[in-house]
C-alpha cells in the first residue's frame, strides 16, 4: 500500500518546502526524483518490442558480475595459499574463472546486440559510452587477476605484458611485476571504478529508457527515437528476470568449475631454476653481473640507459617519468646477495679479489668464463668449466649457485622491496633473462609470437578478448619495430576512442541501419505493425 | 563438517574433464588460436545468432 494518498502527495513530498527550495538536499532530491522517479527505476511494463532474448544479455552479464564479486571477495578474503593448496580453494578459484569466462561471454553478446539495434539513438550515446568504458575496464580488470594468480602463467603474462606498459610510460606506476600491487588493482581500484560505471550505465539505461525500433515500413505518426514510446506496452517484471539470470548463471557457472575445475601451474622460483637448470643459471648471473644481459641494458623504468626505450614519432613515453624503479642487476643480482653470505672465507676473497680487479680485467675474466659455460658441466651440484682465466668468477657464481638453491636468493631479491611483501620485480627481470622461463613458457605456447598473451596454460580458455591486441604483434609493421609495444598502444588506445565514438562517426553509426539484423531482433514488432499498416491502408 | 565433505568431494568432481593437459591449436597463416579460445568464441556467437533469430515466448500484451 502507498505511503502516499496518491501522486499529487507524493509530487508535493518530493518538492518539499517553498523555503526549503534552495537546500543543495531540496535540490538533488527534486532533480533525481525528476530524472528517475521509482517507476522508471523499478519498471513493471516495457514497450511491447521488448520482446528478444538479446535484451536479457544485460542482467546475464550483471549476474555472472555479481558471482565474480562474490568469489573473488572469498579469493581475496583467505588469500593465495587458499587457492593453490586446498580443493575448497582452487574450486573457488574455478568459480572465478568461469563467471569471468560467461561475464565476458555475455557482455560481447550484449554489445554485439546494442551494435545492431543502434542502441545510442534518441540521446543515449552516453549510455553506449559508458557501456564500451566498463568493457574496457572489465578488460584491465581482469588482466590484472590473471597477474595476481601467483602461478607460471601469471609470472609469464607479467614479464610480457611489462614491455608494453613501460613503453607506453605507464610501467612507471603500474608495476605488473609486482603482485601485491597488482593484487590491490585486481580486488579493489579497478572494481570500483567498473561497478561505478556499470552502476552509471544502468541509471543510463533506466532514465532513457530502451531505444525504439527503427521505423516500420509505411510508418505514421512514429515517435521519434528521443521520446517517449506511444505504442503499446507489456509486464515486464525486472526482478523476477534478473533472479532467473543469476539462478542460471549461478547452475552455469557451478557445472563449469565441477566439470573443468581451473589451471593452477606452479610458479618458477630462483630455486626451481638453480635446481633444474644450473648452467642456465649461472650463464645468466654472469651476463647480469657484465651487465650483458637484457634486465642491465632495459632502460626505464629500471635504469637509465641512453638511447634505449621505445619512441612514438619523436616522443619517448617511458622518459618523461624517468628511473622509478630501480634496478641495478650486477649489484642487485650478484654482488648484495653474495655479500650476505657469511662464513665461507673462499667467497670473500673471491669478492675481494673482484672488486679490486679494473673494469677491463673483470670484462676479461667475464668474456673468457662466459665462453666456457657454453661447453659445462655440472658435478656435485656445481658448474665446472675447463681450465681458463676466469678470476674469482667460478667462486662467486657457484656461491650465487648454492644461495638459489637453497632458496635464499629469492628471498634476498624480495626483501625491502617496498610495502608489497610480493614484489617479484627483481627475481623476474633475472629469470626472464635466462632461456629456462622462455622454453617452459614455448611448451604452454606462451609466447608473444604464438599469440601467448591470450592463451591459458593447457587446455583452459584464456583471455580470449585480448585477440585484436595479440594480433598486431604478428603482422608487419608492428612485427618488425623496434617501437612495436608503443605501437600497438597507440593503435589499441586510438582502436578503443572509435568503439566509444561509435555514435558519433557517420558511416559506422548507419552499419546497423543498413546491415538490418535489427529486423530480425524485433521480427515480432515489425510483423504485427507492418501487417496493420498494410491492412489499414488496403 | 562442511568442510570436510567439501575436501572429499571436490577434488574427485574437479577431475571430471582434465584439462591440464598440453594446449591443442589452431593455426592459419599468421593467425593461432587455443582450441580452447576457439570454442569460446564459436559458443559467443552460436548464442548471439540465437539471440537474434530464435523466438521470445509471447507475453500478455496492452494499451499504454
Amino acid at each position: 500500500m502507498s505511503t502516499f494518498a496518491n501522486e499529487k502527495d507524493r509530487e508535493e513530498s518530493v518538492r518539499g518546502l517553498v523555503e526549503d527550495q534552495d537546500m543543495w538536499t531540496n535540490k538533488v532530491r527534486r532533480k533525481f526524483y525528476g530524472k528517475l522517479p521509482p517507476e522508471k527505476l523499478l519498471p513493471d511494463r516495457q514497450p511491447a518490442y521488448v520482446s528478444s532474448w538479446i535484451y536479457v544479455f544485460g542482467v546475464l552479464t550483471m549476474s555472472a558480475l555479481a558471482i565474480v564479486i562474490g568469489s573473488g571477495l572469498l579469493l581475496a578474503l583467505e588469500g593465495p595459499s587458499w587457492w593453490h593448496n586446498s580443493p575448497e580453494g582452487l574450486f573457488v578459484n574455478s568459480l572465478h574463472l568461469w563467471s569471468v569466462e560467461l561475464f565476458f561471454i555475455f557482455m560481447v553478446v550484449h554489445l554485439w546486440g546494442k551494435f545492431f539495434m543502434a542502441s545510442w539513438r534518441g540521446n543515449r550515446a552516453l549510455t553506449w559510452v559508458t557501456g564500451v568504458i566498463a568493457f574496457l575496464g572489465s578488460v584491465g580488470t581482469a588482466f590484472t587477476g590473471y597477474l595476481s594468480q601467483q602461478n607460471f602463467d601469471s609470472q609469464w603474462i607479467s614479464t610480457q605484458a611489462k614491455d608494453g606498459l613501460n613503453a607506453a610510460g605507464v610501467g612507471a606506476f603500474f608495476n605488473v611485476l609486482d603482485f601485491g600491487q597488482m593484487l590491490m588493482w585486481h580486488i579493489v581500484l579497478l572494481p570500483l571504478f567498473v561497478i561505478a560505471i556499470v552502476v552509471l550505465h544502468i541509471v543510463m539505461v533506466r532514465i532513457r529508457g530502451v531505444v525504439h525500433p527503427f521505423p516500420p515500413k509505411n510508418a505514421n505518426d512514429y515517435p521519434a527515437d528521443d521520446m517517449g514510446w506511444t505504442g503499446r506496452y507489456r509486464r515486464y517484471d525486472i526482478l523476477k528476470e534478473g533472479s532467473i539470470a543469476m539462478t542460471v548463471v549461478v547452475i552455469l557457472t557451478l557445472v563449469l568449475s565441477v566439470v573443468f575445475s581451473s589451471p593452477d601451474e606452479k610458479p618458477l622460483t630462483l630455486q626451481s631454476w638453480a635446481q633444474t637448470a644450473p648452467i642456465d643459471f649461472v650463464s645468466t648471473a654472469t651476463a647480469e653481473l657484465s651487465g650483458t644481459a637484457p634486465a642491465a641494458r632495459y632502460g626505464y623504468p629500471y635504469n637509465y640507459v641512453p638511447g634505449s626505450g621505445q619512441k612514438l614519432g619523436p616522443f619517448s613515453l617511458p622518459s618523461i617519468f624517468g628511473v622509478t624503479i630501480p634496478v641495478n642487476p650486477p649489484l642487485d643480482f650478484v654482488m648484495r646477495p653474495l655479500a650476505t653470505i657469511a662464513n665461507e672465507p673462499n667467497l670473500t676473497n673471491a669478492l675481494t679479489q673482484f672488486r679490486s680487479g679494473s673494469s677491463t680485467v673483470q670484462s676479461k675474466w667475464e668474456d673468457n668464463y662466459t665462453k666456457a659455460l657454453t661447453k659445462a658441466t655440472v658435478v656435485n651440484g656445481n658448474v665446472v668449466t675447463s681450465p681458463g682465466t676466469y678470476g674469482p668468477l667460478p667462486v662467486m657464481m657457484n656461491s650465487l649457485l648454492k644461495m638459489a638453491d637453497s632458496g635464499g636468493l629469492d628471498a634476498s631479491l624480495i626483501a625491502g622491496s617496498g610495502f608489497y611483501g610480493t614484489n617479484y620485480t627483481k627475481p623476474l627481470l633475472f629469470l626472464a633473462d635466462g632461456t629456462y622461463m622462455a622454453n617452459i613458457a614455448q611448451k604452454q605456447h606462451l609466447l608473444g609470437t604464438q599469440w601467448g598473451m591470450m592463451n591459458e596454460s593447457g587446455n583452459f580458455p584464456g583471455q580470449a578478448w585480448l585477440w585484436l591486441y595479440t594480433f598486431w604483434y604478428q603482422i608487419k609493421p608492428f612485427s618488425t619495430s623496434t617501437n612495436a609495444d608503443v605501437m600497438v598502444w597507440a593503435t589499441m588506445i586510438f582502436l578503443s576512442g572509435v568503439l566509444m565514438a561509435v555514435p558519433f562517426i557517420p558511416g559506422v553509426r548507419a552499419i546497423p541501419e543498413k546491415v538490418k539484423l535489427y529486423r530480425f531482433v524485433w521480427k515480432d514488432y515489425y510483423r504485427e505493425s507492418e501487417s496493420s499498416n498494410k491492412g489499414s491502408k488496403g | 563438517m562442511v568442510n570436510i565433505y567439501l575436501s572429499a568431494v571436490l577434488p574427485v568432481l574437479g577431475a571430471i574433464v582434465n584439462l591440464s593437459t598440453p594446449g591443442d591449436y589452431i593455426s592459419f597463416g599468421v593467425i593461432s588460436i587455443s582450441v580452447a579460445n576457439f570454442v569460446v568464441v564459436v559458443v559467443m556467437t552460436v548464442i548471439f545468432i540465437a539471440a537474434v533469430f530464435l523466438p521470445f515466448p509471447h507475453r500478455k500484451e496492452e494499451g499504454k
